[in-house]
């Protein structure tokens, strides 16, 4: 049962791929994510301004505490007088956490914004695909996009966006001190400065393979194991689940293998990043030493201070600092890239409705016309060829139309297209003379589809207004009557009570109660009595010959006999073609 | 949270030797870059002093050598270790990961399908696979830097008992204790409600998700689409909320840790300055301390947003306990039931079903009546029946997939082909062999040549060795049919059951494969269910459900 259905899992652990049109070239996704920020920019800065804050802070702590000490130790002031500085020390130490705390704060704030833009964005673009075009891809794979690749947005808006702005100014701003001190000092970090470029790129091209490889890792281990749960009845049956784990194993050593290889030279940048700030470190203590001692006749030595030796000092892994949290945030960069990617292909590779042709408000018959109307073969490939080349039919108010013929003949289209879910070539339909779509018609699927909360949650989904009686009665009229009195609460229990589910007919049944709830004047079904039990049947069959009787316009595909012969007329619909049907009916 | 962690624990440290060495190497790494901080702090101020006492022309000597040697050595070592510790912690990592997922397979595969139905679906799979990824980083991220925080704290405070004063000591292990609270302990316990009803929320809204999309027709027909998205809109923000108020918390603390550090690094200061005056403590000495205890930031650093996810890694991992508690229970799957009928008292039958009675809970019985048959070896038999006539149960029933309701059923060992097709992302020979291991190539070839699959495979530049991708995309619907219907035929059971054998294969070739099925397999019980008599694999005698 969940085999088949349980592939759209399958896209998830690939990672990057999923079953809808293939990523982007990279460019546009980083094009897509920079007009995000853009967008956002107010609060990325102001994310950044307060890291840079709590930089500045840190600056001033470390030239409080070389104060002190130097007051202390050279100036031999007393313990006493050095308390203003202590208290300082302590002010400087409270404004620095509250700019730290400010700044995730701020960081979280900035990336829901996004976020919800975001879905914002896609449930636009869903409105404007329609349900025809949505189905393409599984409903898996939408809640997939919708929740999980946007929340991989995340991290690259509130982490790695500022830090971005942190590592490019908050060196520069020590480095500018650091001079001011002591030139040479300053000049150790700076040789270090015009690396900082190269760094970035270092840091960037090991933490983006490191990505890459340990998330392919665990995209193939994952995928490598789901395929075994998948298959479990399989393996089971054929006593085969102690190999499969013992392949299980061997795979991952052999991922593990690879993936080591490629990550021994990957660790290498943050190892020269490591390098970097050690060795400057070590320069400028060593620098200082000697210089506080008089071995260095050369520039500002001979004025060193153990303030500002010792200050010098302690700012020395601050310059490196921003750079070694920016390499830490490099994997949301990866990630956000990687579901920015499926977020735009979805966005963009989507193709809208399309204009729809709005017929002049017509003639005399206000029911449902459709003129000389044309359309392509599904979307995509094959749409120049025509599956309809200008047809016309119309359904008068009241009336009850029935399409006939074989599967894939084009009944589903037509009615599609009735419905304003897809958009005619060319042509005109007109629904009670506004365009498809504009007032709210009732539609049965092929497939019935349950929410998961009370039989009157379920109706009410579409018809929010709707009373317990009315509910009650719709629920009674399809026949759902005896099921409903075996449940504790009627209408206010679950749909799914115990585990228990509903069968095909009976969820179709519901679907159709939903219709009579809402009271349409136009009603749309889509093969309403296939492969169900004859007590489903019986009861759909009554209650569209009901609808019929209340001056519904009905317009349905089937075979089924009983419902053809409720029809005022009957289509017959075979590659592209309408015929009167053989049973009867007319054919204008 | 322990006792649900405690499985996973167990299995982590099942690998001991190599957690502490990775451990081992981080601690080297911190003490190295503490050190080096540390002592070109008393290295400078030392030569401060002294070159004070030069300029006023006291006779005064350093010792240059070894501290310079020092600071080298600790720059150099902590690049190394640095170095070394990712690679081999990754390693670790990597290890970890396929541990926790063949460990969890193990236990799902034997869990027998009856009791895994609440366990299928894409929901269910994606939500195992992040609840495995969420006991990844278990060590990397939260063990070991928990316990390294702790081990270097204790160290600093030891130094600082010793070198200063025992007050001193008693002050910073204060702070730090609180610090060490604040990123701890205090972030799950602020977090961990929020993190586990996150994951509950998470599952809500993506089955609320589906349910749009699966309605969205109906939605839109309705002119409801735009009312229920804002709805789906205003659940996401509540859960982006919940998110952003964790990762906020998380941030507050780590702010509030790092204050508190830097609290220890005043007190440290202050009292050694007191020290100072009253001469018990060098000037150079008097620095060590408090940058040895800015160092500290760092290690305290990664545990507030680890400890944020504690919770929701508790919550992963009793939904995996959970899962897998069946296994406990039954500790073998191996299907000894149906075969039942090896002993030589069952007479001749190869299958022999009494009564036959199937339900799914208290539900109406599947069968409209109790079925009895029974079958010797040779005979072939076929049921029809319309979707949700009880078909496929009847079928698991035969093949001892689920017990029956009522009645029995015995026969000797089935080769069992069921409704859906599930072919592994492996190759081809991986697959057909998964049905009999000891098969050569010719055999594997013979049964190709039966669902006329041979050919297409011996075009194929990898021949057997073809790479069925994952969810089937190299083979059509009926490809895929004929592949898993040539697997079963490789079974030297002698008991076959054929559940709707031929769905996607058109008329003429089912008839072909029907044909040299009868030749292949004559003298064996073969019992086909389809829809319709045409769609089953031959035989003379049918039974409608």
């Amino acid at each position: 049962m969940a085999e088949p259905e349980a592939r759209n899992a399958s896209a998830l652990n690939n990672g990057g791929t999923s079953d809808s049109s293939p990523a982007p070239p990279g460019a546009e996704v980083k094009q897509w994510l920079k007009s995000l920020a853009k967008a956002h920019s107010k609060s990325v800065n102001s994310t950044a301004v307060a890291g840079l804050f709590a930089g500045f802070a840190t600056i001033v702590q470390m030239t409080l505490l070389a104060t002190i000490i130097h007051q202390g130790l050279v100036e031999k002031v007393a313990l006493t007088a050095l308390t203003p500085y202590f208290l300082g020390l302590l002010a400087t130490l409270g404004v620095r956490a509250l700019a730290q705390g400010w700044q995730t704060t701020l960081a979280s704030r900035c990336s829901k914004q996004v976020r919800q833009q975001v879905r914002q964005q896609l449930n636009d673009c869903w409105e404007a695909t329609g349900p025809v075009n949505l189905n393409q891809s599984s409903a898996g794979t939408h809640s997939r996009e919708w929740l999980d690749h946007v929340d991989a947005l995340h991290g690259y808006f509130a982490r790695f966006l500022p830090q971005m702005l942190i590592a490019t100014l908050l060196p520069l701003m020590i480095l500018a001190f650091v001079f001011w001190l002591d030139w040479l000092a300053g000049l150790f970090l700076l040789l270090a400065a015009p690396l900082i470029p190269l760094f970035m790129a270092l840091v960037g091209m090991g933490a983006e393979s490191l990505n890459q490889q340990h998330f392919q890792t665990v995209s193939r281990l994952s995928g490598q194991f789901l395929d075994k749960v998948r298959g479990l009845t399989t393996l089971q049956l054929f006593q085969q689940t102690g190999p499969a784990s013992e392949v299980l194993q061997q795979r991952s050593d052999q991922y593990r293998f690879i993936t080591m290889k490629t990550l021994r030279v990957a660790f290498l940048s943050s190892a020269v990043l490591e390098f970097f700030s050690s060795v400057a470190i070590a320069v400028v203590a060593m620098y200082v030493g000697f210089g506080l001692l008089g071995y260095i006749d050369f520039g500002p030595a001979a004025d060193l201070t153990l303030f500002s030796g010792l200050l010098a000092l302690l700012l020395a892994p601050e310059f490196f600092q921003p750079l070694r949290t920016l390499s830490q945030h490099y994997h949301d960069r990866a990630s956000a890239l990687g579901a920015g990617a499926e977020i735009f292909s979805r966005l963009n590779a989507s193709e809208p409705i399309g204009p729809r042709v709005h017929p002049a408000p017509s003639q005399d018959s206000p029911g449902v016309m459709v003129q000389d109307v044309s359309v392509g073969f599904g979307s995509g490939f094959g749409k120049n060829k025509l599956l309809f080349d200008r047809v016309s039919f119309s359904v008068g108010r009241g009336q009850a139309l029935a399409l006939t013929g074989p599967s894939g003949g084009g009944k589903s289209t037509l009615l599609n297209m009735i419905a304003g879910f897809i958009a005619p070539q060319s042509g005109a339909i007109t629904i009670f003379d506004k365009a498809p779509g504009q007032q709210a018609f009732g539609w049965l699927g092929q497939k019935g589809f349950l929410v998961d909360g009370t039989w009157a949650d379920n109706l009410r989904l579409t018809a929010p207004q709707a009373s317990d009686n009315d509910i009650a009665a719709a629920l009674e009229q399809v026949g759902l009557g005896p099921l409903l009195a075996e449940r504790a609460d009627g209408i206010h229990s679950k749909v799914m009570e115990d585990g228990q589910g509903l069968s095909g007919g009976q969820s179709r049944r519901l679907s159709l109660a939903r219709i009579l709830v809402a009271d349409y004047d136009l009603i749309l079904l889509d093969e309403p009595t296939a492969a169900l039990d004859a007590e489903s049947e019986q009861h759909i069959v009554q209650t569209l010959s009901k609808l019929k009787q209340q001056g519904k316009t009905l317009v349905f595909s089937s075979h089924h006999t009983a419902l053809l012969t409720l029809a005022d007329r009957v289509l017959q619909v075979v590659n592209g073609r309408l015929q009167a049907a053989p049973e009867g009916g007319h054919y204008d | 949270m322990i006792n649900a962690l405690r499985p996973w624990l167990r299995l982590i440290f099942h690998r001991r030797n190599r957690l502490l060495i990775g451990a081992f190497l981080i601690l080297l790494t911190l003490l190295a870059g503490i050190a080096l901080l540390a002592l070109s702090g008393w290295f400078i101020t030392k030569t401060a002093l002294v070159g004070l006492l030069i300029a006023m022309g006291v006779q005064a000597t350093i010792e240059l050598y070894l501290p310079g040697s020092a600071i080298r050595l600790f720059a150099v070592s902590r690049t190394v270790f640095r170095y070394l510790e990712r690679i081999y912690n990754h390693e670790t990592v990597l290890r970890l990961l396929a541990d926790i997922r063949v460990t969890l397979f193990k236990h799902l595969a034997l869990v027998p399908r009856s009791q895994r139905s609440p366990m299928t679906g894409a929901q269910w799979l994606s939500r195992l696979l992040t609840d495995v990824d969420a006991l990844d980083t278990l060590y990397l991220r939260l063990l070991a830097p928990t316990a390294l925080a702790a081990l270097v704290s204790v160290g600093v405070i030891i130094l600082a008992a010793a070198v200063f004063s025992v007050q001193t000591g008693v002050l910073v292990a204060a702070c730090l204790g609180l610090s060490f609270v604040v990123a701890t302990g205090a972030v799950y316990m602020g977090t961990h409600s929020l993190a586990q009803t996150q994951s509950e929320r998470q599952d809500t809204l993506r089955s609320q998700l589906v349910q749009h999309i699966e309605g969205y027709a109906e939605l839109t027909a309705a002119g409801r689409a735009r009312n229920h998205s804002a709805l789906l809109m205003q659940q996401a923000e509540q859960l982006t909320s919940e998110q952003c108020s964790i990762e906020a918390r998380a941030g507050w603390h780590l702010a509030g840790s790092s204050l508190l550090i830097n609290l220890a690094v005043v007190v440290a200061l202050w009292m050694g300055f007191s020290l100072y005056q009253q001469q018990m403590l060098s000037g150079p000495v008097l620095v060590l301390l408090p940058i040895a205890l800015l160092g500290l930031g760092e290690v305290y650093g990664v545990l507030p947003d680890a400890f944020s996810r504690l919770g929701g890694t508790v919550a992963a991992a009793r939904r995996l306990n959970r899962d897998t508690a069946e296994s406990a229970e039954h500790g073998d799957v191996t299907l000894a039931k149906t075969t039942g009928l090896a002993t030589p008292e069952n007479g001749d039958f190869a299958v022999a079903v009494d009564d036959l009675q199937l339900r799914h809970g208290d539900s109406q019985p599947l069968l409209a009546r109790p079925l009895s048959i029974k079958l010797k070896p040779g005979e072939w038999l076929g049921f029809t029946g319309r979707s949700g006539s009880g078909k496929s149960s009847l079928a698991d029933a035969l093949s001892g997939l689920i017990n029956p309701s009522g009645g029995s059923v015995n026969s000797l060992p089935v080769a069992y082909l069921t409704q859906q097709t599930y072919l592994f992302d492996d190759t081809l020979s991986m697959n057909l062999k998964m049905a009999n291991p000891e098969a050569s190539d010719a055999d594997l070839w013979q049964v190709l040549d039966l669902v006329e699959m041979g050919d297409r495979f011996g075009g194929e530049p990898a021949q057997l060795d073809t790479w069925l991708g994952s969810g089937g995309n190299f083979l059509s619907g009926g490809e895929a049919r004929r592949i898993a219907l040539a697997r079963v035929l490789l079974s030297p059971a002698t008991v076959f059951v054929l559940d709707e054998p031929f769905t996607g294969v058109d008329k003429a070739l089912r008839d072909r494969i029907c044909c040299r099925l009868e030749q292949r397999l004559a003298g064996r019980t073969v019992i086909s269910l389809a829809h319709s008599v045409d769609a089953l694999a031959g035989g003379t005698a049918t039974i409608a459900l």
